[in-house]
């Protein structure tokens, strides 16, 4: 047994195990390695976001912008106006700090209320487009093609999975037939889906394991 | 004013998203991709807000000695450490070797591996409790699951036909199903992005 | 013979020397005139034009495939296509396309501080130069041409016609839902047993614990998560259960603040809304997971709601929830994850029914409609699925052309 000379190694092994802890129950050791894990990754996101967002992009691209703005008035070009478009961002970010002020903490919601939309008219397109149109282009399968019996499951599957999925008709007589088949079909999904992901988590326990037992202790590898 | 304008700001920018789409025109683009950039901005300064609630919660608890109350001295020992850690030496805490990559390295990165490989534990009960095939559809769950499971392993004889069967399953009928729970998805988020940009769902946002 | 005729052919004989000599010493060019034998035909017909459905930085060129392209000679080997800002000026390499190809797209930059950067509306000339093995031959300038953008994306007119198409039928069943019609919907399991949860944790005087999920909020499941909040919020004002919303994302804990606010003002119960609990926790996954576990193992809450995006967590989360006893209703448009959920949840909202929730726990009229709607979405589908497999099979490629979309 060669265990690590290194002090960061002994820390990430102690915490492994008090997280580990937990599959006991709950316990001192465990609420400790959770309150730090917390506290640090709390703390870690944000001085990321803040060197590679707040400064890289808004402080950076506004002070540009400033600057083109400056040289070259309105004759820019639209790309340089990329730039200072950030000063609106920024004026949009700013307006949510307005929260933690009671009395004017409503302008927050014109920042919220940006998102919401931005997202839908986004997500409106996005999904009609690839949950919509490009799965009805890729189920419209030949009957008569060498796979024909693969491609027929895979029209009755889906037919019956959109079946199981109606919601303006009760599941009753032969509608209700072809939406339990259509269950069936999403069962096989979950177990397949179970199933595949349950080597990958071995994987992960293994991974644990060689940290504690080879790193650590040096006892394999 | 405070009831309206949000509202009129959801309907015209989700309306600009939707019309963005079809105008291929350089403006569009442009304003399109400023739009995802403010979102990220936004994002930004909303953790300003998300450090105060942590913050706030985590000393209210101190003060009022709620039971536990020293593990959240523990959580702001740990943020605020590594804040300082972070912000002391500027971008350069970013460069690999610098004491903030360290603490995510030997604090963040083991503790992170170790929640995710509870999931072989987690994974053993759920699947103890799923599989008792008690009805149909328990049972076509757990005859597909071992089916896949074992595709990797050497069976013998019996691999070529698990494999095959493992291959009919994975391209066909779940692909089938896979197809459907999409469209399904697919059509309940259009229709909630609808209700959305027409102010026809409102409840996510605030009154007075 | 007389004296003039010998001059002459001394002359004669002089003039025939220089020539053989000039021969001799100054052959003519072989390699040349073999050369000039072994050119390429040039590309002819050089049209340039504006690329369609594009943002105004890019022009088509297309030609003619010289006649020793695949014939003739055969030793045409690549096309060079060169770009000048006037039929005169310096021609430039914009790019290559191998032997038997007849189009190029000059592809620019929108930047104006790319090195690529192809303003639209400013003329420009192209010339096609087929390339062989050291021979190449050059086709004549071609017309002017400048790029412009479109104002609609003609490659995208399916998609035009799904939103128009979809859009009709919400409205049209949202208006007869105004109407008063009677909008039948069939019962959910999940979404009759919410009821039920929140009257257990009135009983138990224990809280209820709600997670938005790992999205953020420009995630559509996100904010179909927020639209069932308000509802499952203004039923515990009433019931005045205490509720818990530890927050993956800031601008989430700021939506799901407004709506817990507006439902419990909804309710008639603004005094006991308290903001502290809808509260940031992480933005890191599992420390959340660790976080929500620590929260579920000590506050024991009766009912946990776990609707929207979830990833490789929500076993975690769910397997803890089943170990401190709560009852738990589960809700994701990750399919990935539903195994999980059903496994270890007691009811769950399977993909498009988590965007159902909404109208459901509401029974508002319009939001009915547009379920409506999204059923008739789901029979256009399944019809064009019957009449594609028709198509498909007997070779009918224009039904599959009705679906595909240039992006």
């Amino acid at each position: 047994m060669h265990p690590s000379p290194d002090i960061g190694i002994w820390i990430g092994a102690l915490l492994t195990l008090g997280i580990f802890s937990f599959l006991y129950g709950d316990n001192p050791y465990y609420k400790f390695c959770e309150a730090l894990f917390v506290g640090v990754s709390a703390g870690h996101w944000f001085v990321t976001l803040f060197w590679t967002v707040f400064v890289a992009k808004l402080i950076r691209n506004v002070g540009i912008g400033l600057n083109t703005f400056i040289t070259e008035g309105f004759s820019a070009g639209l790309s340089d106006y990329l730039h200072w478009s950030y000063i609106f961002g920024g004026v949009l970010g700013f307006l949510m700090l307005l929260r933690l002020f009671p009395k004017i903490g409503w302008i927050s919601r014109w920042s919220l209320a940006f998102v919401v939309g931005t997202t839908s008219g986004y997500f409106f397109i996005n999904y009609l487009v690839s949950n919509g149109l490009r799965q009805i282009e890729k189920s419209i399968l030949s009957l008569g093609a060498e796979f024909w019996f693969g491609n027929l499951i895979l029209v009755v599957g889906t037919f019956c999975g959109l079946i199981y999925f109606f919601f303006s008709k009760e599941h009753k007589g032969a509608f209700g037939g072809l939406a339990r088949v259509g269950i069936w079909f999403l069962m096989i999904t979950f177990g397949a889906s179970f199933g595949y992901t349950v080597m990958s988590r071995m994987s992960l326990l293994i991974g644990r394991m060689d940290y504690l037992f080879g790193t650590w202790l040096g006892m394999i590898g | 004013m405070r009831r309206v304008m949000p509202f009129t700001i959801v309907t015209v920018t989700g309306l600009f998203m939707l019309v963005q789409y079809f105008i291929p025109r350089e403006e569009f683009e442009w304003l399109y991709e400023w739009t995802l950039d403010w979102i990220i901005v936004i994002g930004c300064f909303a953790m300003l807000l998300g450090l105060w609630s942590m913050t706030y919660v985590s000393v209210s608890k101190v003060r009022r000695k709620i039971p536990g109350w020293g593990y959240n001295v523990i959580t702001l020992a740990g943020l605020f450490f590594v804040l300082i850690v972070g912000f002391v030496p500027g971008q350069a805490s970013l460069v690999r070797g610098s004491a903030f990559m360290h603490l995510f390295e030997y604090i963040y990165i083991p503790v992170q591996a170790s929640m995710f490989s509870l999931l072989a534990f987690y994974i053993a009960s759920a699947a103890y409790r799923a599989f008792r095939a008690r009805t149909i559809l328990a049972t076509i769950l757990l005859v597909s699951a071992i089916i896949i499971m074992l595709r990797l392993v050497p069976l013998g004889p019996l691999s070529a036909v698990n494999q095959w069967l493992a291959n009919f399953i994975l391209t066909v009928p779940n692909m089938a199903a896979k197809r459907a729970f999409w469209i399904g998805v697919g059509l309940g988020a259009t229709a909630t992005a609808l209700k959305i940009m027409l102010g026809i769902e409102r409840t996510y946002m605030g009154r007075d | 013979m007389d004296r003039y005729s010998v001059k002459m052919r001394k002359l004669q004989a002089f003039v025939f020397f220089l020539l053989f000599s000039s021969i001799v010493i100054f052959p003519p060019d072989k390699a040349f005139a073999q050369e000039e034998a072994e050119m390429p035909a040039s590309p002819t017909q050089v049209e340039a034009s504006d690329t369609p459905n594009d943002n105004g930085h890019s022009i088509t060129v297309k030609w003619k495939l010289s006649a020793d392209d695949g014939a003739g000679k055969n030793n045409v080997v690549v096309y060079e296509v060169l770009r000048s800002d006037s039929p005169e000026g310096e021609f430039e390499l914009r790019g290559m396309v191998p032997a038997g190809e007849s189009v190029f797209e000059d592809q620019g930059a929108k930047d104006k501080q790319s090195p690529n950067y192809l303003p639209s509306h400013k003329q420009f000339y192209y010339k096609v130069r087929a390339k062989g093995d050291g021979i190449q031959s050059e086709s004549l300038v071609s017309a002017p041409a400048y790029a412009y953008g479109q104002w609609f994306h003609t490659g995208k007119f399916p998609v035009f016609v799904a939103v128009i198409a979809f859009s009709a039928f919400a409205l049209a069943f949202i208006n007869l839902a105004r109407k008063g019609k009677e909008l039948y919907v069939r019962p959910l399991a999940g979404i009759e047993a919410v009821d039920e949860a929140i009257g257990r944790a009135t009983e138990m005087g224990k809280p209820i614990l709600y997670i938005i999920g790992l999205g953020s909020a420009d995630m559509i499941a996100t904010i179909a998560s927020f639209t069932i909040l308000s509802r499952v919020a203004k039923k515990t004002a009433e019931y005045q259960t205490p509720i818990l919303i530890p927050c993956y994302d800031a601008v989430v804990m700021a939506v799901a603040q407004e709506t817990v606010k507006a439902a419990y003002m909804e309710a008639g119960r603004p005094d006991i809304y308290k903001e502290e609990n809808i509260f940031f926790l992480t933005s890191m996954q599992f420390a959340y997971v660790a976080g929500v576990n620590g929260i579920m193992l000590r506050e024991r809450p009766a009912t946990n709601f776990y609707l929207g995006k979830f990833y490789a967590e929500s076993l975690i989360l769910a397997e803890t929830g089943s170990v401190a006893g709560s009852i738990q209703i589960s809700g994701t448009d990750e399919i990935a994850q539903i195994p999980f959920f059903v496994a270890a949840t007691d009811y769950t909202l399977i993909g498009e029914e988590l965007y159902a929730a909404s109208a459901y726990l509401g029974r508002e009229p319009v939001l009915l409609g547009t379920l409506k709607g999204q059923d008739w979405g789901k029979a256009v589908v399944i019809i064009s699925l019957i009449l594609g497999a028709i198509a498909a099979s007997l070779h009918f490629q224009f039904f599959l052309d009705l679906f595909r979309v240039q992006l």
